[in-house]
């Protein structure tokens, strides 16, 4: 564990230094990234605050779920996204090779060499809009309920990169799997939506298949007190699910690796 | 004893094949076809700790996959694989800290960064103390003679000079094994020269096992003594180099320099390479350079003759066209 923390640093550390080597990109991407943040919140208010209730859902409650799914969405941006996101192009090219021969997990390796510093404001700007639900919520915070909260987003996190993992391990077994993410990446947006919109197949869809639809509600329902015992069982059930699926699929498609020709 | 150990060993590919045209993508797009080829083929070898081993074979013959199979990047589709005692593809940490492979094609260095920030990157996978590190780091920056470098942008150094640090960093852990897979692919002479007497420094002095493919039998020929040629997957010989040549290495070429404006014609079976009023070159088997040397010394007035083995190309040619079986 202390090893694999020393080495996702020093992955950092040469993230750092290869940014820094293109000096309009390094701070463009701060640029990008929180212009992005703001057309989200833009959108978000333009559709959200002509309405008082939402499903079950008041004003107060929606800010956090846009306040949490910003915040999984930049954490993974951040962490995995940018690293991940390459599997497919480093499988179909053969450089997956290099990491297959070096004695750290290659999925680590994978998944933490592509830092993206850029999100790291909107980390911080998704935590004051979390903040500003709350305070007008009218939600007594305790030390369960942060902490609750935090787990869960933690988990969720892990949901989100699980999916996003198991979509990318495709073209160890297809030629192309192009289509698939292309899909995959429409089909995202669904997370900037509130599960509890979510009925019949589209809440199959959205709460199992690709279960985007839990990944902000939860946290959401959780430190809002409008979460039953059942829906917290099911959400991090499914976290331990598709981390266990994601895992023995990694694995799957290690073990046929083609390996494209130099 | 033996570090690496394989018995029939192959490794098959599915291959989608179409008709030409619209038509049979359309028809494929409906219903594949695929063919099932034997990249390697029963393929067996052992090799000892410290040897120094060329694998050589024509494009597609089956060098890189083997190279694949032996580091644990693809799985065997049959047979016995053992290196360093371990099997390759279960990609043990433990084992992939004995090795270490560099692809001529597959660079491992980071492009927009210095060779130095790659290697402080390789210090922290294999976990290699500071001492040795260091001491390595001196070693073979004084071996390639590349202090200069270290401190530029990757993207910014030749290709000679790039390879170079591909093999420092390889090399970096002290690895039992080296798998080198076409490491002089597209450099000059100069370069080439370099490579080859730093491979055989580090196979001389640290002992490392080095497996080479190579498309250059000039690589194969100043390194390995021993030589494995593959085609189509299957060994087709597996020995000393020095048997190889003497097998393959046929003929003789022979330039002769007439005193006098001479029309020549010989009663052999020869290959005229080239031919005018003062000079002929001509390829010869061995066997009968005596008795046609004999015959031109007594019928002609010579200025000069030079005898010279046959060119590497034509010897890999007659390698790469034989069946199996034929040799040893």
């Amino acid at each position: 564990m202390r090893r694999n923390l020393r080495f996702i640093w020093i992955l950092f550390k040469l993230k750092l230094s290869h940014l820094m080597v293109f000096r309009l990109s390094f701070f463009g991407a701060f640029f990008a990234d929180g212009i992005l943040f703001l057309i989200q919140l833009l959108v978000f208010s333009a559709i959200y605050g002509n309405v008082d209730m939402i499903g079950n859902w008041n004003q107060a409650q929606m800010i956090i779920f846009i306040g949490t799914f910003s915040l999984i969405n930049a954490i993974s941006m951040v962490l995995a996204f940018f690293g991940i996101n390459q599997l497919p192009n480093k499988i179909k090219s053969g450089a997956l090779d290099h990491y297959l021969t070096k004695p750290i997990s290659p999925l680590l390796r994978l998944s933490f060499e592509s830092i993206d510093l850029g999100s790291i404001p909107l980390i911080v700007l998704a935590m004051v809009l979390i903040a500003y639900g709350i305070s007008i919520s009218g939600i007594i915070l305790t030390f369960t309920s942060v902490a609750g909260y935090i787990v869960l987003v933690i988990l969720m996190t892990i949901l989100w990169y699980d999916v996003e993992l198991i979509i990318r391990t495709i073209p160890f077994f297809v030629v192309s799997g192009t289509a698939i993410t292309r899909v995959e990446e429409l089909l995202e947006l669904c997370f900037r939506v509130p599960g509890i919109l979510f009925k019949g197949v589209y809440k199959i869809v959205f709460y199992f298949i690709l279960p985007y639809g839990i990944m902000a509600t939860v946290p959401t329902q959780f430190i809002s007190n409008t979460i039953t015992t059942w829906e917290l069982a099911y959400g991090v059930g499914i976290v331990l699910l598709f981390t266990v699926f994601t895992i023995w699929l990694w694995r799957f498609g290690v073990s046929h690796y083609k390996s494209a020709s130099s | 004893m033996n570090i690496i150990s394989t018995s029939n060993l192959t490794k098959s590919y599915k291959r989608y094949e179409k008709e030409e045209g619209l038509k049979g993508s359309i028809k494929s797009l409906f219903k594949r076809q695929f063919i099932m080829k034997d990249a390697v083929d029963n393929f067996s070898i052992d090799i000892r700790k410290g040897e120094f081993v060329g694998l050589i074979g024509p494009n597609g013959a089956g060098k890189t996959t083997l190279v694949k199979m032996l580091t644990g990047i693809i799985a065997p589709t049959s047979g016995d694989i053992t290196v360093l005692g371990y099997y390759p593809n279960k990609l043990q940490n433990e084992y992939k800290k004995q090795y270490a492979v560099v692809m001529g094609q597959k660079s491992q260095l980071f492009f927009e960064l210095t060779p130095s920030d790659t290697f402080v990157l390789f210090k922290e996978l294999y976990n290699i103390p500071d001492k040795i590190y260091k001491e390595n780091i001196e070693y073979f920056i004084d071996l390639f003679d590349i202090k200069d470098l270290l401190n530029v942008q990757v993207r910014t150094l030749s290709l000679g000079e790039r390879m170079k640090m591909e093999l420092i960093v390889s090399l970096l852990h002290n690895p039992t094994i080296l798998f080198l897979d076409e490491p002089t692919i597209g450099l000059d002479a100069i370069a080439q020269k370099q490579i080859r007497h730093f491979l055989k420094e580090v196979n001389e002095k640290k002992d490392t096992t080095i497996i080479l493919t190579s498309h250059y039998m000039e690589d194969i020929k100043s390194l390995c003594k021993r030589c494995i040629v593959i085609n189509e997957g299957k060994k087709i010989y597996d020995g000393s180099l020095k048997s190889l040549f003497a097998r393959y290495q046929t003929h003789k070429m022979i330039t002769i320099l007439f005193e006098y404006e001479s029309s020549i014609s010989l009663p052999y079976d020869i290959e005229i390479l080239e031919s005018s009023p003062y000079k002929i070159s001509f390829m010869i088997k061995k066997f009968e350079v005596n008795k046609v040397l004999k015959y031109i010394i007594e019928n002609y007035e010579i200025a000069d003759i030079s005898i010279e083995e046959e060119d590497i190309g034509n010897v890999v040619e007659r390698i790469y066209s034989n069946k199996v079986g034929d040799i040893e």
